[in-house]
């Protein structure tokens, strides 16, 4: 048995147009089950032609929650087949799901903290 | 209640400026259709006549909300009519809204686009993802869409999906997402417009935070990326910045509107201006 399991992005969501979030919630699904059982995961975007910030948050960004974490997603994900527009789009989900991670109430914070400001003036 | 779409207010009160008789895809046009959201709020069981006298444009792609806002005071029980759209030579609003299906919607038969200018205006339930990205893509393949490079159309397909998913995900509409376009071929550029009449982004701001927050700074803190309002546990944020800087890079336009709040982006760079509250004339 092998310990990479091959995932197919356009397999999952059944079309090339991968702009729901809850689509990229069954992918996500799909990862962090093959992670519970201490497998490796090659995510293939092969026939995938559209994909938007919400889908890859949903599949890719909340693998970085305390859960799994950076380090070990670095060493059990693997994406192949992503077309080089969209390795941009992923590269940017990925730090701002790490930004995220690191303290998610933080943006609570400046929401506050503006709020503050606009009532001061 | 009838409501006349252009010069609502008296001209003798003091301060008045009267609506201008183009409704365009701008801080006044908006501004009206924010009041006309105001006026329709009212039922169950009334009849809304909406009164185009006067109106000689309309920006095509202002049917988006002004499909939105129509359809829930019709959801809500009222009967909701059109009355005197114009068809005149050089202000044929008659004939854009019945071009783009808008007026289908209201027991008028669709007339085809021989120009091939129109984008059809839809509405769709926020489960409609799909549905919506193909109709985007069917737009953005349009005869009349300015010349792109492969990876530019998909940059700006991506951008238009990720306004839609907002939708889906922050506004918590009951009444469907709506969106309409044009294509201009003279100058040669598309507007196009995607409407909701959910909680608007400084509602979804409050349900997460419970702060009150001005509808300007909601809107300017949505775009600058790095936040989300999400409810579960799922980083977000990336969209409305990227779509952002691609407007900048593409030297495009991009306007929000929520609550009492009006964001620009253009060429001369960003401006915010607050919808005021506009007095009653009924």
């Amino acid at each position: 048995m092998s310990d990479t399991i091959p995932v197919s992005v356009f397999e999952v969501v059944g079309s090339r147009l991968c702009v729901a979030s809850d689509d990229g919630q069954r992918v996500f699904e799909q990862i962090a089950s093959a992670f519970r059982q201490g497998r490796r995961v090659r995510l293939s975007f092969l026939n995938v032609e559209t994909l938007t910030s919400a889908f890859l948050n949903a599949a890719i960004g909340q693998l970085y929650s305390p859960e799994f974490g950076e380090d070990y997603v670095r060493a059990n994900l693997e994406i192949t087949d992503m077309a080089p527009e969209d390795v941009d789009l992923l590269r940017r989900v990925v730090e701002t799901a790490k930004f995220y991670f690191k303290d998610p109430r933080r943006f609570v914070e400046i929401v506050r903290d503006a709020s503050g400001e606009l009532s001061d003036d | 209640m009838k409501v006349l779409l252009a010069d609502p207010l008296p001209e003798d009160r003091p301060g008045f400026h009267p609506f201008d008789d183009r409704i365009r895809s701008d801080f006044a046009g908006f501004s009206r259709l924010a009041l006309l959201a105001r006026q329709a709020e009212i039922g169950p069981f009334e009849d809304i006549d909406v009164d185009f006298t006067g109106v000689e444009w309309l920006d095509a792609n202002m049917c988006a909300p002004l499909g939105a806002i129509l359809y829930r005071a019709g959801r809500r029980g009222n009967s909701v009519t059109l009355s005197n759209v114009q068809s005149e030579s050089g202000k044929d609003v008659r004939g854009i809204l019945l071009r783009n299906g808008f007026l289908s919607h209201y027991g008028q038969t669709r007339w085809p686009d021989k120009y091939g200018t129109t984008v059809e205006y839809r509405r769709f339930e926020p489960k409609d993802q799909r549905a919506f990205a193909e109709y985007a893509e069917a737009v953005l393949k349009g005869a009349h869409v300015p010349k792109m490079t492969t990876a530019l159309r998909k940059w700006m397909m991506e951008s238009v999906c990720e306004i839609f998913e907002n939708a889906v995900m922050h506004s918590r509409t009951r009444f469907g997402i709506h969106a309409c376009g044009q294509y201009y071929r003279s100058k040669p550029r598309l507007d196009f417009t995607v409407a909701d009449v959910g909680i608007g982004i400084p509602g979804s701001l409050k349900e997460k935070t419970g702060e009150d927050v001005a509808a300007i700074e909601a809107i300017q803190w949505a775009v600058t990326g790095l936040h989300t309002t999400r409810h579960d546990n799922v980083p977000g944020g990336v969209g409305l910045k990227r779509l952002r800087e691609f407007i900048t890079l593409n030297k495009g336009r991009m306007q929000i509107a929520s609550g009492r709040g009006f964001w620009e982006l253009a060429g001369t760079g960003e401006s915010a201006s607050e919808m005021e509250p506009i007095p009653e004339p009924w």
